[in-house]
């Protein structure tokens, strides 16, 4: 897995540099700096690597997990723009059945009220 | 007011009942939800019906879902109907390189003849191939049951084809009843050039019961309800070009409405009125369309038979069902499929229990998450769509004996027709008004 991001870095200044090349009027000076601040975002971490969720900075325990396997579900409809109890009622209403473990968590406070997107996407 | 004639007319009097609550925007907030979710409460409301009518369609096949379909097997699926359509403009179109294929003939509508259906659920999508199938018929949105197999490249075969037909209806009271009228108005558009104050007034005299003899009267007083169905006034938005507005085009800008609650208020004084905001009413643009201003409105609204309602709007009216729209949903069906005439299109909503099928995806619509407010349930006795062309109208019976009266009601600026039902029998006249002035 190392060596294949090394690759991949390999190959990214290579094409910055037949792009410098090319572009000959750009001075060279300012391209040097804005190269090295512009990389992480232009090649953003994959969210899933090395077969873990990649979202290891914030708070995410066994809850959390099971949370974010219930906003995952198709039955129980799209996930976005909605809270995770609006999402879990509009399941109740419609006759769904959704797992009480989820009903637990959620009226228990301390777990995450929006969905695994809320402010990622 | 002084009565001169002997007999004291008495107006009659019906029961109101509005059943406008499920297209009111209250609580709703949005939180950046996409319209997922209305395609999603939409086809599980629609497939838990579907599949109770399967066992009685054809009781020997499997259900699938569309991502368990097994090659050569004949099996039943429910999903959502997607026609892709050649014609449908794009927004990308314009940013696309290449110039797409335009006829020079400008068609009345989108359909092509390349146009295909496609069937989705949560597990996948499939195309639906086969003649059984004229997808000229159908538009994006609808939830159906189709009968048929895989072929093996993807496509699957259809063979037979159900939809939810009309939805249950509660029996009309068969009690010898007295004649009651409603009537209904749309397109008034007051304010623009074609519409014609005089005829307006003339309408209002009429059923208020100023106009006429005594007979006239006698009918006028049987008149209980007027539905004014959108598109009211015709406000001249070239006043509004992103400057500020002069004090003399403020009051231009209001003369239309100011114009309209004069009139209007003649009528509420005598009848119980609804008013419907349309597609060009100074109303949200997105349906539901939420009830004009009572502050538009500061005459007639000071009496309480004005109501300001929906659009669609559905009331109760001595227990005769009515629903309604301004016409946006048709409107929309005529440029995505095709039919004979307005009603059949106005009868195939029924058909699929939706009022409106192409919304979200052609029409403007609110993202609601937790239900899609266009399902009827319960099917109206009257059906009514505001400012289409001409007055057409017929009674359609489903096979419970449901019995519908469907009514298109013409603008009553372009000639002057209203349309008149008699909610004794259902049966439906128009009034017309015609003025000639000295030419």
């Amino acid at each position: 897995m190392a060596t294949k991001s090394v690759n991949m870095k390999g190959f990214y200044r290579e094409r910055k540099g037949t792009k410098g090349g090319i572009s000959k009027n750009s001075s060279p000076k300012r391209k040097k700096p804005s190269s090295k601040h512009v990389s992480p975002i232009t090649q953003p971490a994959p969210l899933i690597s090395h077969a873990s969720l990649d979202l290891k900075d914030d708070e995410y325990d066994k809850n959390e997990d099971v949370l974010r396997q219930f906003d995952m579900n198709v039955a129980y409809g799209p996930c976005c723009g909605m809270s995770r109890l609006e999402r879990l009622e509009r399941a109740h209403r419609l006759g769904l059945n959704p797992p009480k473990e989820i009903e637990n968590l959620l009226k228990a406070g301390k777990v995450g009220a929006e969905c695994l997107w809320a402010g990622r996407i | 007011m002084e009565i001169d004639s002997e007999r004291n007319l008495q107006r009659k009097q019906a029961t109101y009942q509005s059943l406008d609550e499920s297209f009111m925007i209250q609580k709703e907030v949005y939180k950046g939800q996409q319209y997922s979710h209305i395609y999603f409460a939409r086809l599980h409301f629609m497939r838990t019906l579907l599949y109770s009518l399967v066992p009685n369609w054809k009781p020997h096949l499997p259900v699938c879902t569309i991502l368990g379909l097994e090659e050569g097997k004949e099996c039943i699926i429910v999903g959502t109907l997607f026609k892709h359509m050649k014609l449908k403009p794009s927004i990308l179109d314009e940013y696309s390189k290449e110039r797409s294929v335009t006829s020079l003939v400008k068609p009345h509508n989108f359909v092509h003849i390349d146009d295909c259906l496609i069937l989705e659920d949560e597990s996948g999508r499939v195309k639906l191939t086969g003649t059984l199938l004229s997808p000229s018929a159908y538009v994006t949105g609808i939830v159906a049951a189709v009968h048929g197999k895989d072929s093996g490249a993807g496509d699957f075969v259809v063979q037979d084809f159900l939809e939810a037909g009309l939805p249950p209806q509660v029996e009309l009271p068969l009690k010898s009843r007295e004649d009651k009228y409603v009537v209904f108005v749309s397109g008034l558009s007051v304010g623009s050039s074609t519409s014609n104050p005089l005829q307006f007034q003339l309408l209002v005299d009429h059923i208020t019961g100023h106009l006429g003899d005594e007979k006239e009267q006698g009918i006028a007083a049987q008149i209980v309800h007027l539905v004014v169905a959108g598109n009211s006034v015709e406000i001249p938005y070239g006043l509004l070009n992103g400057q500020n507005l002069a004090a003399k085009d403020q009051s231009r800008l209001s003369e239309p409405i100011k114009e309209l609650d004069i009139l209007l208020t003649q009528i509420a004084a005598g009848i119980p009125l609804d008013i419907m905001p349309g597609p060009n009413d100074p109303a949200n643009f997105a349906l539901p369309q939420q009830p004009l201003n009572r502050c538009l409105f500061p005459g007639s609204a000071a009496y309480n038979t004005f109501r300001s309602c929906t659009n669609p709007h559905c009331f109760v009216l001595d227990n005769i069902r009515f629903l309604g729209t301004s016409g946006q949903n048709v409107d929309d069906l005529e440029k995505y499929s095709e039919a004979n005439d307005k009603l059949e299109f106005m009868e195939r909503t029924l058909r699929w229990r939706h009022l409106a099928p192409t919304a979200p995806n052609t029409l403007g619509c609110y993202p609601f998450t937790d239900r899609d407010p266009f399902l009827i349930e319960s099917c109206p006795h009257v059906y009514f769509v505001g400012n289409q062309e001409k007055f057409q109208t017929r009674l359609i019976k489903g096979s419970e004996g449901q019995l519908v009266r469907l009514i298109c009601v013409p603008k009553f600026c372009d000639n002057g027709v209203a349309v008149v039902l008699n909610t004794k029998n259902l049966e439906c006249h128009t009034l017309s008004f015609a003025t000639q002035l000295s030419s």
